[in-house]
């Protein structure tokens, strides 16, 4: 804990005395977000202050960034009255220091059209809007699930070669990171079921993750893109070389602790995968239009049952058959100054297995008032589990939400989600999570 | 003999106004321009540097008088290629637009570390909360886009409920004009139904914009004040835009202007749209 509070004094004198010696450009971000449900005694559900700082230095050929995350966030774990008493006052209002990127730039590196970027950084590929199948180069950071597309950095090589219209990546990520999952009430909404006996429920749960050694084979994942353009298209194809973020149960062990409940403990994985992506921009008939596909061939992942006092039973928790996630996507601007976007996307981003996707539909129409002071958007995000029966296996959310920008700089934002649909889909596992959210926002 | 005096006046009078009349259409036709040589050489003008690369203020004022600053570069190569970057204020910051041949255009999104391609839809629909649309922003060369016809020629009546107590300014637009309207070429698509462009006699440049909706009424009025020669070329130093249906408008005043700087066409890129 006083290491933390150390290190988090040692970034602020930093912060102070860096630009005396060095040309640093600082800006960033203030945020304060809170959240209650719509039920559950309106509980809050987020307690958020986070000061974003970004830092740019450097000169013609070589530039320095970095972001940092300082957040305060959560709510007081205060429990006895020594936890009120220790310095660093993290039990009391818990805080957190978070290196979101923090990389150079080296541009005409070896030659005039070649860029090489080295550091913790964050590389997004893909042209649809927040859902990008091919995007699986940095860890998905789902630990505020309504902030979706947002990803970790990953301490990377990155190297670019422009050559005409073609623009050529190379991407090495020597340590593998895993994702940041939703908090407990979301995480259902990603967490596939297993199956128990009939009439058995779980008393005790607990898990275990495995993650890859720690060496060049079995951590580092490597990645290539080649984009260009095609009859006023863009378009680009990708390959990808890692392992899912996710994690994977790959063997539960179940013990009886009475005639019908017991505990399990399951073990956990990250499966080795490649990915080929591909994905195109352009317009039809003033539509702006996009899609992008991305084929996975993950390895084969057996799955191991154990119960006690039964014995063991084997299956396959991830087969090696290869199985594609894709989108379809269109926006377009009305002369009134509405605008609407529209997503089609087969496979969610911690769906695997061919059998296993599902189709979504995403829409949002946006319009902005009093000369851009005002700004109200509504989004919609509808889930179809099984086409044959609509009505029983389909899910619904809405986000309306209206922004308010007094001043240069500034945002404030309320707005709510609200979800409903049956509980065999992944958003109506947390149907019950409606909520209500208010934000501010500077930036400096 | 009285009476005849006063009819060979009267002669010499309306000779001498048929004389000046006929003078006037000399001078249109003396000068053998026609409609779209005048609007040529108009765009001829504004484009006439290489590259240009300006330092841009440019401040939105609502129907209160209420001021919004921002702070802009834009580079241009030729009257083709053209990248905006907002430097100020900070929620702007690192936004940057892309204009190449062909209607393509990309906008980087600084909070998403995203190039995203932009489809003509948006051309129509303001920039960055200014009142200039994105085709206002990027179309620079009006005769690939519009047929002109020449209505006139005019002193800068037209400026005068436009351009207030500025003495100074008054007095730079006192110069002869033709008047152009102009109207989308077939296959075009433009928001407005046409344009009034006044296009200054002595030196081409066009000092006025009259954008009308396709419904016909007057809907935007773009102004150029200021215009000085800088080297070889004119500019105008103040540029501004009012959206008379919000009632708002934009001034942009050009705080640096460089030219002729041999940029090269790679800055022209989606690789440099998203650097700083």
């Amino acid at each position: 804990m006083l290491k933390h509070y150390f290190q988090k004094n040692l970034l602020f004198l930093l912060l102070l005395t860096v630009p005396a010696f060095c040309e640093v450009d600082i800006g960033g971000e203030f945020l304060t977000d809170n959240r209650f449900r719509t039920e559950d005694k309106n509980k809050f559900t987020c307690n958020e202050n986070r000061l974003s700082l970004k830092l740019d230095s450097g000169i013609s050929r070589a530039q320095f960034h970095a972001e940092i995350w300082l957040r305060e966030q959560g709510f007081s774990e205060v429990s006895s009255s020594s936890d009120l008493q220790e310095k660093d006052k993290e039990k009391i209002s818990p805080s957190s220091l978070e290196i979101r990127e923090l990389y150079i730039d080296f541009y005409r590196f070896l030659s005039e059209n070649l860029e090489l970027r080295v550091g913790k950084q964050r590389i997004a590929w893909g042209t649809a809007d927040k859902l990008n199948p091919t995007d699986n180069l940095n860890p998905d950071d789902l630990e505020d699930i309504m902030d979706f597309g947002r990803h970790l950095g990953s301490n990377s090589m990155k190297l670019t070669y422009y050559f005409g219209d073609l623009t050529l990546t190379g991407v090495y990520i020597p340590v593998f990171i895993p994702a940041v999952l939703p908090s407990s009430d979301w995480s259902s909404a990603l967490t596939p079921a297993f199956s128990l006996p009939a009439g058995m429920s779980v008393q005790n749960f607990s898990d275990s993750i495995i993650l890859p050694e720690n060496n060049p084979e079995e951590s580092s994942m490597y990645a290539a893109k080649i984009a260009g353009k095609l009859f006023n298209y863009d378009l680009s194809v990708s390959y990808f070389h890692g392992r899912d973020d996710l994690p994977l149960v790959n063997r539960i062990e179940v013990t009886p602790t009475g005639a019908s409940t017991v505990n399990a403990v399951a073990e956990m994985l990250y499966p080795k995968m490649q990915v080929i992506g591909a994905d195109l921009a352009g317009a039809v008939c003033n539509i702006g239009v996009w899609a992008e596909g991305a084929r996975f061939v993950n390895e084969e992942v057996g799955m191991e049952t154990f119960t006690v006092g039964v014995g063991t039973q084997t299956g396959i928790a991830l087969s090696e058959e290869a199985y594609f996630k894709y989108v379809f996507g269109f926006d377009y601007t009305f002369k009134n100054g509405l605008y609407i976007n529209g997503q089609y996307l087969h496979g969610f981003v911690h769906e695997r297995g061919k059998d296993n996707l599902e189709d979504y539909f995403m829409a949002g129409i946006e319009k902005k008032f009093f000369n851009d002071e005002l700004k109200i958007k509504i989004g919609c995000g509808a889930e179809v589990k099984d086409f044959d029966k609509v009505k029983d296996n389909m899910a619904v959310m809405t986000m309306p939400e209206v922004s308010y920008y007094p001043v240069d700089n500034t945002e404030i934002t309320l707005g709510a989600y609200l979800i409903n649909g049956k509980d065999t889909t992944a958003f109506g596992k947390v149907k019950d999570n409606d909520e209500i959210y208010l934000k501010f926002k500077y930036n400096f | 003999m009285r009476k005849i005096e006063i009819m060979s006046l009267m002669t010499v009078l309306m000779v001498s106004g048929f004389v000046r009349a006929e003078e006037g259409k000399q001078q249109v036709q003396g000068t053998k321009l026609t409609a779209i040589e005048i609007l040529k050489k108009a765009d001829g003008v504004v484009n006439a540097p290489k590259d240009q690369d300006i330092a841009i203020e440019m401040i939105l004022i609502d129907k209160e008088g209420k001021e919004k600053n921002r702070k802009s570069k834009i580079i241009q190569k030729g009257s083709e290629k053209r990248m905006i970057k907002f430097l100020s204020p900070a929620d702007v910051e690192g936004l940057a637009f892309l204009d190449l041949p062909d209607d393509v255009m990309y906008l980087y999104l600084p909070a998403f570390k995203k190039i995203r391609r932009i489809a003509s839809h948006v051309k129509n629909t303001s920039f960055a909360g200014t009142d200039f649309t994105y085709d206002d922003m990027a179309s620079l060369n009006y005769a690939d886009e519009y047929v002109p016809e020449l209505t006139g020629e005019k002193k800068t009546d037209g400026l005068k409920p436009v351009i207030k107590e500025d003495q100074k300014q008054w007095q730079e637009q006192e110069f002869d004009h033709y008047i152009l309207e102009l109207k989308p070429k077939k296959g075009i698509q433009k928001d407005y139904s046409k344009l009034i462009m006044w296009v200054r006699k002595d030196n081409f440049y066009p000092i006025k914009i009259e954008y009308y909706s396709r419904e016909g009424k007057l809907h935007k009025v773009m102004i150029r004040t200021k215009i000085e020669k800088e080297g070889e070329y004119w500019i105008a130093k103040e540029v501004e835009m009012s959206d008379l249906k919000k009632d708002h408008k934009t001034k942009m005043i050009i705080s640096e202007v460089k030219y002729d700087q041999d940029l090269k066409d790679e800055l022209f890129t989606e690789r440099y749209l998203k650097r700083r």
